[in-house]
């Protein structure tokens, strides 16, 4: 039974009955109490394409039992978000003329520097807590990110790796590390790299020996350098974002920097192709849920906690394939769907995680490393 | 010999709409691919259920009617505002006609994103919220300046002497244009229509910034690519361009018929 | 000259003008006012500050020259492949094309309802480095051994040829249905062979199409991103890539207000020079006639 309806309940009927009082989350509720905020009759999510789970009927099942749990509640769920960037630039007009967007929970990447911008902007709310009983469900790892050590304006939805993705057929071996995209005379005009600045520079860096969490100008150069060599060169072929996949699917390319999440897909009709983490580490990325300013803050923390309980968790990683960032979805999911369970790319053992790091928070959002990159790709 | 100079041109014009038809034939094809996950990239098994649950996908069918929708509206609007425009420019002289070409030419030259971006912060200043009205409006804006500049062709060499006729023979203004003028520069603006038809339905980047949380097809297929291309979005856009192409066959057939029994 | 002039005429251009001039100027100007404001705008993102900064301009061409000549290129040879491919189909179409006129004209235009991308991503599959056009190119040497068509400058020209080819087919076509066919024939009365009637007679009669396909395929492509986004490496990147680039990734909205403006310049100057060298009174308007 859900809180919401417990707590109108309870409002309903004045002074407390101890039959009520089950649910954990509704003795805070009765302690903070009397003006309760209600669900609104709309919570509008925008996400990313096929980033939830989809049943045979094309319907999210997540989403019905959300609506069946909170009735008078209907989510408006809206796959608009395909580009960091693309996004921003649509609901920057609105938020810095202090308008509403039109959206109570929108989903943005860390490594694009987003999240942590609009922070600092002031363009995002803050959770309201006392709603989210299943927050305490986030895995330790993502608890306290640099940009928002309190969690208090971001929740993870799902993270992914960035590695290199690969034919071993084409390549003719298996590859372990960076350097051999960057010299194998064999791979020329055969390799992508991301236009992700993060995804790329970063594991470039790594390559180099650098900590891409503290990137300075230094190692900054030294990757840059090695990559404009390659490209003057013409053996990186082309920057592309997931566009990858079908040149990799059609043999146009060899290997490239790819996301853990696609190679899962693109390996389920081309089962040869490989991801591996480089010998010198991966990145690690994570899309957040966040409330733009405008959204209503209590429907949103209702529906961002939803899908922390670790059952409706399983459900979504179950189609969605990246990493899960709420404990005991994998629990559930060894009984009900094994391969997905014992799948590294989704729930990756502690040793694949080590490998992975983040990007330099403060990096990421310094317009002259941004010009540089974007100089490096062409423009 | 003779055969061959006589059919040149018939070669040459089926060699060209091959051209044209060759990716659309790949996708066409794709459409019955069976892939087992979610990208359609290489052929995998042939299959009827795509075309059987063409909408499987949620919001694909949504997403179609306000494009096939905003493409009509914005393509009627257009054609009219566009051609009235044409007739000014090349039936009279008259003060501002420069600039009024020039007011015609820079909308073509301005970059998708800042047009986009721009038409946006005016909306957001005259607050006016963003989704199908706002998405109209820009489609109908930028597709003036194509059909002006397509219907204006045929306009340039229009034989005046057919209007001075009609009106010798007791037709005043109004009729003449509506009888004499209107058919038979009509190719020119049917033309001018199908080509706002098309710029309208493939639209994106201006799409994009103005439609708040609207969702055409050309914004479905850009979001779905990042993470799947499911089939569905090859049957959507075979049947679409299909179901033109029997339209206009049935057109044809039926002016034909009509021709044929009043004659 | 026609006598289609009496006492009211004056107001008459100017109202079939209103509704649709009036539409540009809310919907287009408008906006171009706040875009000019911001070339020349200064600051970080989301700060900008208003100040007269005519530098800007100057600054992004210097900075982006070599993109912005190679948008030109790209566009123009684009423009006149399209032409040399448009040409006899819409010929075809207009003289040939009987009842049937129509139901061409659709087909031309039909690719477009698949998606720009779902288009691109079968050339991508046409064209790809395993696939059945490579591997013939490399066996008659047109292309080497480990040759390709994807990610080279012919790939972005070919995506910007095809996908502007019904901007062109469409007005020739538009001008070319109307050509009177009783003076082809007056010409071949007078011992004009078919290449001489052509030359002599279609074609001077066309230019009014030609001028107007060129135009709405040479402006929108050179300001074009997409294709060589996807068929191109970071060497065949045009100005729409910078300027995308700068508006969405650096959001230095100053710099691509500012390179904005220059492309349209640039562009209008070219049109302007391409409308003398045709002669722009006989193709923009029949008044003079």
């Amino acid at each position: 039974m859900s809180e919401a309806m417990s707590r109108k309940m309870f409002l309903g009927r004045a002074a407390a009955g101890g039959a009520l009082l089950s649910a954990p989350g509704l003795l805070r509720a009765a302690a903070a109490s009397a003006a309760a905020p209600a669900l609104p009759k709309t919570i509008t999510f925008s996400n990313w394409p096929l980033y939830i789970d989809l049943n045979k009927k094309k319907q999210h099942p997540s989403l019905l039992q959300f609506q069946q749990a909170h009735p008078g509640t209907t989510v408006r769920y809206i796959e608009d978000i395909n580009d960091n960037d693309s996004f921003f630039g649509k609901i920057e007009g609105p938020l810095s003329q202090g308008q509403s967007v039109g959206r109570d929970l929108i989903v943005l990447t860390d490594s694009s520097g987003l999240p942590q911008r609009m922070i600092q902007l002031g363009w995002l709310e803050q959770w309201d807590k006392s709603a989210m009983p299943h927050f305490k469900n986030l895995i330790p790892a993502q608890q306290h990110p640099i940009w928002d050590p309190h969690r208090e304006y971001s929740l993870p939805w799902q993270s992914g790796m960035t590695g290199i993705g690969y034919d071993p057929k084409k390549v003719g071996y298996e590859i372990d590390s960076v350097d051999k995209l960057f010299t194998d005379p064999k791979l020329k005009g055969k390799v992508t790299l991301l236009t992700e600045m993060a995804d790329t520079m970063g594991l470039v860096m790594l390559s180099n020996g650098d900590d891409p969490s503290h990137v300075t100008q230094a190692s900054w150069n030294a990757a840059k350098t090695k990559i404009q060599k390659a490209v003057k060169s013409g053996q990186i072929r082309q920057f592309t974002g997931n566009d990858y996949a079908p040149l990799l699917a059609n043999g146009s390319i060899y290997a490239c920097f790819a996301w853990s999440g696609d190679m899962v897909q693109l390996q389920a009709d081309h089962p040869g192709l490989k991801w591996i983490a480089p010998k010198t580490g991966a990145m690690i990325w994570t899309d957040n849920m966040l409330i733009p300013k405008g959204g209503d803050v209590y429907g949103a923390s209702v529906l961002a906690d939803w899908f922390y309980i670790p059952k409706i968790a399983a459900e979504v990683e179950d189609y969605v394939n990246y990493i899960c960032p709420v404990t005991g979805a994998d629990k559930i999911l060894e009984k009900s769907d094994p391969a997905v369970a014992k799948n590294p790319l989704i729930f990756p053992p502690a040793s694949l995680l080590k490998q992975t790091h983040q990007f330099d928070a403060n990096a990421l959002n310094n317009v002259k490393y941004k010009q540089d990159f974007q100089h490096l790709i062409g423009a | 010999m003779r055969w061959v100079r006589r059919h040149v041109l018939d070669g040459y014009a089926i060699l060209a709409l091959v051209y044209l038809f060759l990716p659309i034939s790949v996708v066409v094809a794709f459409s019955f691919n069976a892939p087992k996950g979610r990208f359609n990239y290489t052929w995998q098994g042939f299959t009827f259920t795509n075309w059987a649950h063409p909408f499987a996908f949620p919001g694909l069918g949504g997403a179609v009617r306000v494009s096939i929708e905003i493409a009509f509206l914005s393509s009627l609007a257009a054609t009219v505002l566009g051609t009235l425009i044409a007739l000014a420019l090349v039936r009279y002289k008259f003060r501002g006609s420069a600039t009024t070409n020039l007011l015609i030419f820079i909308p073509m030259t301005t970059p998708e994103i800042v047009m986009g971006a721009s038409l946006l912060t005016l909306f957001l200043n005259w607050r006016i919220p963003q989704g199908f009205s706002t998405i109209l409006i820009a489609h109908i804006m930028f597709n003036i300046s194509y059909v002006v500049v397509t219907v204006r062709a045929r306009l340039v060499g229009f034989d005046r002497h057919l209007e001075e006729a009609a009106m010798d023979l007791g037709a005043n203004e109004l009729v003449t244009f509506f009888r004499v003028t209107l058919p038979l520069i009509m190719p020119g603006i049917l033309a001018a229509g199908l080509l706002a038809f098309a710029l309208s339905i493939d639209d994106f980047v201006i799409t994009y910034f103005n439609a708040g949380t609207t969702i055409t097809f050309p914004l479905f297929v850009w979001g779905a690519a990042r993470v799947a291309v499911p089939p569905q979005i090859n049957v959507i856009g075979t049947a679409i361009f299909v179901i033109a192409i029997v339209a206009m066959i049935a057109n044809v057939v039926f002016q034909n018929r009509r021709a044929r029994r009043l004659a | 000259m026609g006598k289609l002039l009496h006492r009211r005429a004056w107001v008459t251009p100017y109202a079939l003008l209103t509704p649709g001039t009036a539409w540009l100027v809310i919907f287009f100007v408008v906006p171009m006012y706040y875009l000019g404001k911001m070339a020349l705008s200064q600051g970080l993102f989301p700060i900008f500050s208003f100040g007269w900064q005519w530098h800007n301009f100057g600054d992004s061409v210097s900075e982006y020259s070599t993109q912005f000549v190679r948008s030109l290129e790209y566009a123009g040879i684009a423009t006149a492949l399209a032409l040399v491919i448009s040409y006899p189909l819409a010929y075809w179409i207009a003289f040939r094309g009987g009842r049937w006129k129509n139901l061409f004209l659709l087909l031309v235009i039909a690719p477009f309802f698949v998606t720009y991308l779902i288009r691109t991503l079968a050339w991508e599959t046409i064209l790809s480095d395993n696939g059945v056009v490579v591997r013939t190119l490399q066996a008659v040497h047109i292309l080497g051994s480990d040759g390709r068509l994807l990610a080279t400058s012919a790939a972005v020209i070919a995506g910007l040829t095809y996908n502007f080819l019904p901007f062109m087919v469409l007005p020739l076509y538009v001008s070319l249905e109307q050509i009177d066919h009783r003076l082809i024939e007056a010409a071949s009365d007078l011992y004009a062979s078919s290449p001489i009637s052509f030359l002599r007679v279609t074609l001077p009669l066309s230019l009014p199409g030609v001028f107007a396909g060129v135009l709405l395929t040479f402006i929108p492509a050179a300001g074009d991103f997409i294709n060589a986004q996807l068929l191109g490496t970071p060497q065949q990147y045009m100005i729409g890539n910078v300027i995308q680039s700068e508006f969405l990734s650096l959001r230095d909205y100053p710099t691509a207000a500012a390179l904005s403006f220059v492309l349209m310049g640039a562009i209008l100057v070219l049109v302007l020079v391409f409308a003398r060298i045709l002669g722009t009174d006989r193709l923009t308007s029949g008044a003079a006639a």
